[in-house]
């Protein structure tokens, strides 16, 4: 058989010539391939794509079972639950939220707000439930975990639902964007899942530089809660009132310093504002580098920025911020010794931002902006 | 395929607030932030948490 076929001895001019003494085999052996990549090239390209993208689901569906039962066993081992614990934690698991409707913009954020409080609320109240008697510090560490646990049980589900209608519809197109966007939900997804270690032991995240900053400050301030899971402390610094501001520590929770600046703005007059928070450092910046700007420094959906935002701009007052670069994942975890290490540095920077934007007899509000887990005040 | 597992150890720097000495530890269950820890190892002053971080090591 293989002496009919000699490979080292290829004529070319036959392969690829179309001259009537060429031959027929040696052209079909170009010509399928084309014909072939003309009608199935989508579909050769969708079956490669599916496998990359395969690898990618699989890892979401480990990351969603790993942290499911991290979440079983927290509650199991440190709190007494009620029965049907695991039923309960799986029906919680699936629990959506419809956003409102934004045909009509006009009072969105109020709709938003609502949306997104009665979640937590009814969050909490379902935490209580399962475990009756929990001490407020567990109660948000359980509610952190089961955030986290429900939206990597989310974003599995939708990534598998797009890829398995592609696959479905044999659409390759359908499958772009998905191919594309992977890379980012699967770091964003993998960040998530090696949070849970840190808010499992109440251990400060990069998230909570500056809970970590303005909680040094309050330390030997008389503190009052404003809003709700929100502290206020009041000191003088050079002839200037200082008005502190952070999530009550050290559970897991963010605060309300939107609803916190409202009561404070309702009955004292302020000069200047300064937020200090963990910002996503870009591509090539150097992770934990502080930087200053101008506007509010709170992320979240938005409703505590607008709010914060519209209060500032009906009273003028300017609002300065202090950012702590970070990765999407260095800000959920536990925070590095170079983080941690910049807390000082921010703090005399808030100092300087005083000095030079107020003078005296002026007041000054300072808010923490962040998840305060693990640190107290 | 060859890259190593990274570790992450959790520390926490003690401050003692009379001497002001630093002491570094591994991290235990129950520590908090600027919360009042044990008693310095070198004057009767009592230490409080000054760090909570994690250092990450490659296996």
């Amino acid at each position: 058989m293989l002496s009919l076929v000699n490979f080292t001895n290829f004529d070319f001019d036959q392969l690829f010539a179309m001259s009537d003494d060429t031959n027929p085999i040696m052209m079909l052996i170009w010509i399928i391939p084309i014909i072939l990549f003309v009608f199935y090239g989508q579909r050769i390209q969708l079956y490669i794509t599916s496998g990359e993208i395969k690898k990618g689901i699989k890892k979401l569906e480990g990351y969603r079972k790993e942290s499911r039962n991290e979440l079983i066993d927290y509650v199991t081992k440190n709190l007494k639950s009620n029965d049907d614990l695991i039923k309960k934690i799986d029906r919680f698991l699936d629990h959506f939220t419809i956003m409102p409707v934004d045909m009509d913009p006009n009072g969105i954020v109020d709709k938003v707000r609502h949306t997104v409080r009665s979640r937590e609320d009814y969050t909490r109240e379902q935490v209580k439930l399962l475990s009756p008697g929990i001490s407020d510090l567990e109660l948000t560490k359980v509610q952190t975990l089961l955030e986290i646990a429900s939206s990597l049980q989310m974003i599995y589900k939708i990534v598998n639902h797009m890829f398995l209608t592609a696959k479905k519809q044999k659409n390759y197109p359908l499958i772009l964007p998905l191919q594309m966007l992977l890379p980012f939900i699967l770091e964003q997804a993998e960040a998530m899942k090696e949070a849970i270690p840190a808010f499992k032991s109440g251990q400060p995240v990069g998230d909570g530089i500056g809970p970590m900053v303005v909680g040094k400050m309050m330390l030997d301030c008389k503190k009052e809660t404003i809003a709700f899971q929100t502290v206020l402390a009041k000191t003088e610094f050079e002839n200037r009132t200082l008005f502190l501001l952070k999530a009550e520590g050290p559970g897991s929770t963010v605060g309300r310093p939107a609803d916190a600046l409202e009561t404070i703005v309702s009955s004292n007059k302020l000069d200047v504002i300064i937020m200090i928070d963990a910002a996503l450092k870009m591509e090539g910046e150097d992770s934990a580098s502080i930087a200053q700007g101008f506007g509010a420094a709170i992320g979240g959906i938005g409703i505590d920025r607008f709010q914060i935002e519209a209060i500032a701009t009906n009273n003028n007052i300017p609002v300065f911020s202090i950012v702590v670069k970070q990765s999407v994942k260095e800000a959920i975890t536990l925070m590095t010794k170079e983080i941690a290490n910049q807390a000082d540095d921010v703090r005399s920077q808030v100092y300087e931002m005083i000095q030079e934007n107020t003078k005296q007899g002026q007041s000054v509000l300072i808010i923490g902006v962040g998840n305060t887990v693990g640190v107290s005040q | 395929m060859f890259s190593k597992k990274k570790i992450t150890i959790a520390y926490t720097v003690e401050k003692c607030k009379k001497c002001g000495m630093l002491r570094k530890r591994k991290f235990t269950e129950g520590d908090i932030l600027f919360a009042e820890s044990s008693n310095c190892t070198s004057c009767d002053g009592m230490t409080s948490i000054e760090k909570i971080f994690g250092e990450t090591i490659e296996q």
